[in-house]
């Protein structure tokens, strides 16, 4: 677990443009993504990672988990991180431990979101008791601290499949998102293409999904980066103690294995630190993009650039 | 999570004291300020994780406080060493003798022998002890008043009448029932639930002081036996994480180890010559087939699964070579080497041999379909099997179990269970295949496999077993272990337990893998007088009671 | 006045949420998971210390819910919080309170110490930007704030604990050469062990402050006020201190409540890589030996203490800035 950076608001909803149509927004995402040094190696990155995920048969040669070398075997070509005391060769194992890893993040990314978003914006546009009520589930939710309910949650579940994580975290998790959603939707409820479709019309659940959401893209790529970053320590995080399914391939279950054999201890330090190492990578992947996208949203972060052309990046950057 | 000790979790030793400011760790030492290690040191410490602070209750008879004072400070009527068929070494009692028909037992109490406080220890004691225990059913934890009908004391002899024969039980009357003081214990409002803070034991070391953090005994000056124990001093330390309890040894602040340490090479004894360990096998570890199973009926299914598991791969890679394995006659080696059934054994043949495995699943009407056995009507030989998913071992044995299998076209999928739900599924019936073992040992082969293979230990699906959990019922076999127990013949024995092997080799009621151990380190640079593989006198670890007294009686400072 | 008693009926409200989850828990999960845990102890256990597990557990009682969730509420709220069970026969505040101090003490202070740090290296960040320093402060923290903690605390024990034997790698202190107590040796070999994990708890979260109270700092710059003050041609750094540091560390105060449960997330992943026998790790333990009514009274404990936490830095906040009291 780590504190994710931009999970802290820098709420200055006020200065965040809004954005018009989302093709044209995420166009813009993605020629910004380019432009932005940070946001690029962490694209690079997280893309790295997904190919990985979808073809670990390529990169590694062996099986995960066939305990079929000799144990505590060292770097070598055939096996680029050694062997563990089990006799499986690590580097496999990391690299089809990709795949259950990025099914968490993606997974608990887009629900958690998708959870936000509803909750959120129809506080903000409902109103009322609506709102009150609802606010009061997300402030509950956004100051029980989390992980000790999750390690509650999982030791009552005696342990849990991939499954049961992932319904775990999403449940305990978009509280934050549906905060500054919420926010957002607020200073937007009054906008005047929203009146108009209002005059038109036109049904609410029709203005909320077609004229609101859309408005919001960026805010919404960067919830889903900072809940699928979440996700990713949660879990990793509790099948490290334990509380995860010890037959899964997955870093935090690599680790679990690792410490319970105390590899630091006897000598095969490469067992823990390697999958951790990989934990940091994605999340600093994400971390990274989310930290492009907070710059994307309020120019007032961006990167002053002692240049000529100061000016005219920022016009060409996302205005 | 931590591997549990077997005595360490049955015999739950927790402990804490009230309104403590300070929490409890032990760390690594670095030899300075310990006082251990010089030499001639006559301080012994401890290195045993129970995963709690202590609460400063040495109860004997409370199962809870059982390990912490049984051994150290209370002693039992006769010592009997599991580890050599059951060989006898009078304590309180100088002398005993079965009468006729072995319905009743008698012992000699020894003479001279005083209570910590002084006072004089009779023979009334003795009846006391066990007449408490009939009272307060809740303390008969080896299930002695079963077959016990009273026990009365005359002189200084203790007479038992049984109300059937029961010759087994001598192991649990004699070694594993404490002695304890009547005119102390009298005083106690609830003896099942007092901690008894303040021991009286006629034990070779007396409780000195008691910490949440740490327990010091020291040595008994007026012990009944002159000149013992050359220990003077015993530190406890209470550790909760089994990391930070291998430190201690590894570094030498802790001498007497009961712990399981991985690459116990690399952590344990490349850190000094003087570092030595021992772990002698107890009972077996096994794979337990559901007996009402529709496929695991068929004996040739069991008989193949037998033979598919690579038993030295699972011991090599899942155990790292701690826990041997085991074979299909049940006997444990080389702890019961000496009743291993040759023709037995010989005819069932190699342990590991897949391609006998395939010929008998073809045999009992399987062919390959899709990588998994199908037979005629379409059965599938896919089971799940019951595991203890903390037991980080038994579940990294179990992957290697499951890889064996598959070879042959057999499918396990792994449910890793707490370990009450665990041994709730088992007492229930509700599995297909589990993995455990028994969680009593005895002198002889003949306990572990009367708590497997007697129907008296079984229940139908749906109501509680004892320890019979496959619900085998073979009325042969119960006439088999019946007649056992009314003899004190060896050789008598022996011809039963040949003939008990022999059901377990055709039968194939249970499946054993690897054997269990008892896990012991020790410093022979700081003591000597161990026991060794090649002089077993007692068990080992420093949680076995009471044999861990007659090592602490052994032991000489260098 | 009107704001503090605002944010007291939310803590109230999130503390009443919170005990009705953990009542509503356990009864949630397929099988009652308290019932085998209990069969365990069945024995051993006084009658009335069975009593009260029952209530706390919903365990064998012939009683509807509602009158099992009042008995349970009226047994949080007189303090008891039921007998451990892997620490038998102590009860459950007795053992918490032998662990909370370890706690207190090495949380309090790494996270004063990355408050105080990290927020000074922030506001000169902020200060200077567009210089060498703010170009390498923000991405590096970005990195390090997202490495999950229990990784650094690894690689510190390795590093500084195993290879260079600088400082022991494991507990709190040497339990068979120490007495707890007010002694020197104590003390000196308390905080030889607490040394790693502070460290490792300082460069996990040192990263937030840093990042937000740049942030922050950032956009307080931007204000008019700080640039009439720099027109007006005061010393840079009263400008800094003075006029955008105080007003942007008041968000800050925020942030840090919000934050309070990762640091303590985090704490718990480090005592657990330590064997520091802190609340964090009892937690660990009471879970793995299944000793729910531990687990839910540390649980109890951790909420409590975060929200407590969260109110004290609200009520602050509006003490020190009148905005947030007439905003909302």
């Amino acid at each position: 677990m780590a504190m994710p950076v931009s999970g802290v608001p820098t709420e200055t909803p006020a200065t965040q443009a809004p954005e018009l149509g989302s093709a044209r927004a995420l166009g813009r995402i993605g020629r910004a993504v380019r432009l932005n040094r940070k946001a690029t190696i962490g694209a690079v990155l997280l893309a790295i990672f997904i190919l990985i995920a979808l073809f670990p048969g390529v990169i590694a040669h062996d099986s995960p988990t066939q305990d079929a070398y000799a144990p505590q075997l060292g770097i070598s070509t055939a096996h680029l991180l050694g062997t563990n005391h089990y006799g499986q060769d690590l580097f496999a194992q990391l690299v089809y431990g990709t795949r259950n890893v990025l099914i968490i993040a993606f997974v608990v990314g887009l629900a958690t979101t998708t959870i936000a978003v509803l909750i959120g914006v129809a506080a903000a546009y409902l109103g009322g008791l609506a709102d009150s009520s609802l606010n009061v589930v997300t402030d509950v939710l956004l100051v029980i601290p989390l992980f000790p309910l999750l390690i509650v949650i999982a030791a009552y579940a005696h342990g849990g499949t991939t499954l049961v994580l992932i319904a775990a975290i999403t449940l305990t998790s978009w509280s934050y998102t549906a905060r500054q959603l919420r926010s957002q939707a607020l200073t937007l409820r009054n906008r005047d293409f929203l009146e108009a479709a209002r005059v038109r019309g036109e049904r609410p659940l029709y203005i909320i999904l077609v004229e609101l959401i859309p408005t919001m893209t960026s805010l919404l790529v960067a919830a889903f980066l900072t809940n699928a970053l979440y996700a990713v320590l949660f879990a990793s995080s509790l099948q490290f103690i334990g509380l995860g399914d010890p037959n899964t391939v997955s870093w935090g279950t690599t680790l679990y294995w690792a410490q319970n054999n105390a590899a630091l201890q006897t000598g095969e330090p490469l067992w823990a630190i390697a999958p951790g190492f990989l934990i940091a990578a994605l999340g600093a992947a994400f971390a990274l993009l989310n930290y492009a996208f907070d710059e994307i949203g309020n120019p007032a972060l961006r990167p002053v650039r002692k240049v000529r052309k100061k000016k005219g990046n920022e016009e060409r950057a996302g205005k | 999570m931590r591997r549990l000790t077997r005595y360490g979790v049955i015999v739950a030793a927790g402990m804490i004291a009230a309104g403590c400011t300070a929490g409890s760790q032990s760390s690594s030492s670095p030899g300075s300020g310990s006082s251990n290690k010089a030499a001639g040191n006559s301080s012994l410490t401890i290195s045993n994780e129970a995963g709690q602070l202590w609460s400063c209750g040495f109860n004997p008879l409370n199962p809870t406080f059982t390990m912490l004072s049984y051994g150290f400070v209370y002693e039992p009527l006769v010592y009997v060493n599991p580890l050599q068929q059951g060989k006898t070494t009078p304590m309180l009692a100088s002398s005993y003798k079965w009468g006729a028909g072995n319905k009743t037992l008698t012992f000699t109490i020894r003479s001279g022998v005083k209570w910590s406080d002084g006072t004089p220890m009779t023979a009334n004691d003795v009846a006391y002890t066990f007449n408490l225990i009939k009272k307060n059913s809740a303390l008969d934890l080896t299930g002695a008043w079963s077959v016990l009908s009273s026990v009365t004391a005359s002189g200084d002899t203790v007479t038992m009448n049984f109300s059937k024969v029961a010759v087994p039980y001598f192991y649990y009357i004699a070694d594993q029932v404490p002695i304890v003081p009547e005119h102390v214990f009298s005083k106690i409002s609830n003896p099942v639930t007092d901690p008894v803070k303040a021991p009286v034991g006629t034990g070779p070391f007396t409780m000195s002081k008691c910490t949440p953090q740490n327990i010091t005994y020291k040595a008994n000056p007026n012990y009944w036996q002159p000149g013992l124990p050359k220990v003077k001093t015993i530190q406890y330390p209470a550790y909760t994480s089994n990391n930070t309890a291998n430190d201690d040894l590894a570094n030498g602040s802790a001498q007497w180890g009961g712990q399981y340490i991985p690459g116990i090479k690399t952590f344990y004894t490349a850190k000094s010559p003087d570092f030595k360990y021992w772990f002698p096998p107890t009972v077996n570890v096994t794979l337990i087939p559901n007996l009402t199973d529709p496929q695991l009926k068929n004996v040739k299914v069991r008989q193949a699964i037998s033979y598919a598991i690579n038993r030295t791969q699972v011991s090599n890679t899942g155990e790292s070579g701690y826990e041997p394995p085991a074979n299909q006659t049940g006997i444990v080696t080389p702890t019961f080497s000496s009743s291993l059934n040759q023709s037995a054994l010989s005819g069932w043949g190699n342990g590991y041999d897949p391609a006998k495995a395939k010929s008998l699943l073809a045999q009992a009407g399987y062919h390959m379909s899709g990588g998994v056995m199908t037979n005629a009507a379409g059965q599938k030989l896919a089971f799940t099997v019951n595991n203890i998913g903390d037991y980080s071992d038994w579940v990294a044995s179990m992957q290697v179990i499951q890889q064996n299998l598959a070879a042959v076209g057999i499918k396990l999928t792994p449910h890793n269970l707490s370990n009450p739900d665990h041994v709730s599924d088992l007492n229930f019936g509700k599995f297909q295949l589990a993995f455990y073992d028994q969680q009593t040992f005895g002198p002889s082969a003949y306990y572990e496999l009367n708590n497997w293979l007697n129907s008296a230990n079984t229940a139908p699906v749906g109501k509680q077993a004892a320890t019979n959990y496959e619900r085998y019922s073979n009325p042969k076999t119960d006439a088999l272990l019946d007649q056992y127990s009314t003899t004190t013949s060896a050789s008598e024995q022996q011809s039963i337990l040949n003939q008990i092997q022999q059901v377990m080799v055709n039968d194939v009621p249970i499946i054993p893998v690897i054997e269990a151990v008892d896990w012991f380190q020790y410093d022979t640079g700081t003591f000597s007088g161990w026991p060794t593989p090649g002089n077993s006198y007692a068990q080992p670890s420093p949680y076995a009671y009471p044999d861990n007294e007659q090592v602490l009686l052994r032991l000489t400072p260098k | 006045m009107r704001y503090a008693l605002r944010r007291l009926g939310f803590f109230v409200v999130t503390l009443w949420i919170a005990l009705t989850l953990n009542f509503l828990l356990p009864r949630l999960m397929p099988g009652n998971p308290a019932l085998a845990m209990m069969s365990k102890f069945h024995g051993e256990l006084s009658p009335k210390a069975l009593n009260a597990l029952e209530i706390l557990f919903g365990v064998n009682t012939k009683e509807s819910l509602l009158s099992q969730y009042f008995g349970y509420l009226h047994q949080i709220l007189t303090g008891n919080f039921g007998t451990s069970l892997s620490q038998y026969p102590a009860s459950v505040s007795s053992v918490i309170g032998s662990a909370i101090w370890w706690t207190l003490g090495l949380v309090g202070i790494a996270t004063f110490l990355a408050f105080v740090l990290g927020t000074g290296l922030g506001i000169v960040s902020a200060w200077r930007r567009g210089s060498k320093l703010d170009s390498v402060v923000p991405p590096t923290f970005v990195i390090v704030s997202a490495i999950p903690y229990f990784w650094i605390a690894m690689v510190l024990v390795l590093i500084f604990g195993l290879t260079l034997h600088w400082f022991p790698s494991q507990g709190g202190y040497y339990v068979t050469t120490d007495t707890p107590g007010l002694n020197f040796t104590f003390f000196q070999d308390v905080l030889n062990h607490a040394i790693l994990p502070a460290v490792s708890l300082l460069i996990a979260t040192i990263g937030t402050w840093i990042l937000i109270m740049r942030n922050t700092m950032i956009t307080t710059l931007a204000e008019d006020y700080v640039r009439m003050a720099r027109a007006k041609g005061l010393p840079n750094r009263r400008i800094m201190l003075d006029y955008a540091a105080r007003n942007a560390i008041l968000p800050n105060l925020t942030g840090f409540a919000m934050s309070l449960g990762f640091v303590v997330s985090g704490a718990i992943l480090i005592e657990y890589v330590f064997n520091y026998p802190g609340v964090g790790y009892m937690l660990l333990q009471a879970v793995s030996s299944e000793d729910y009514p531990l687990m839910q009274g540390l649980f109890l404990l951790i909420t409590v203490a975060v929200l407590f936490a969260i109110l004290v830095a609200d009520v602050l906040t509006a003490l020190l800035d009148p905005r947030t009291r007439t905003a909302s």
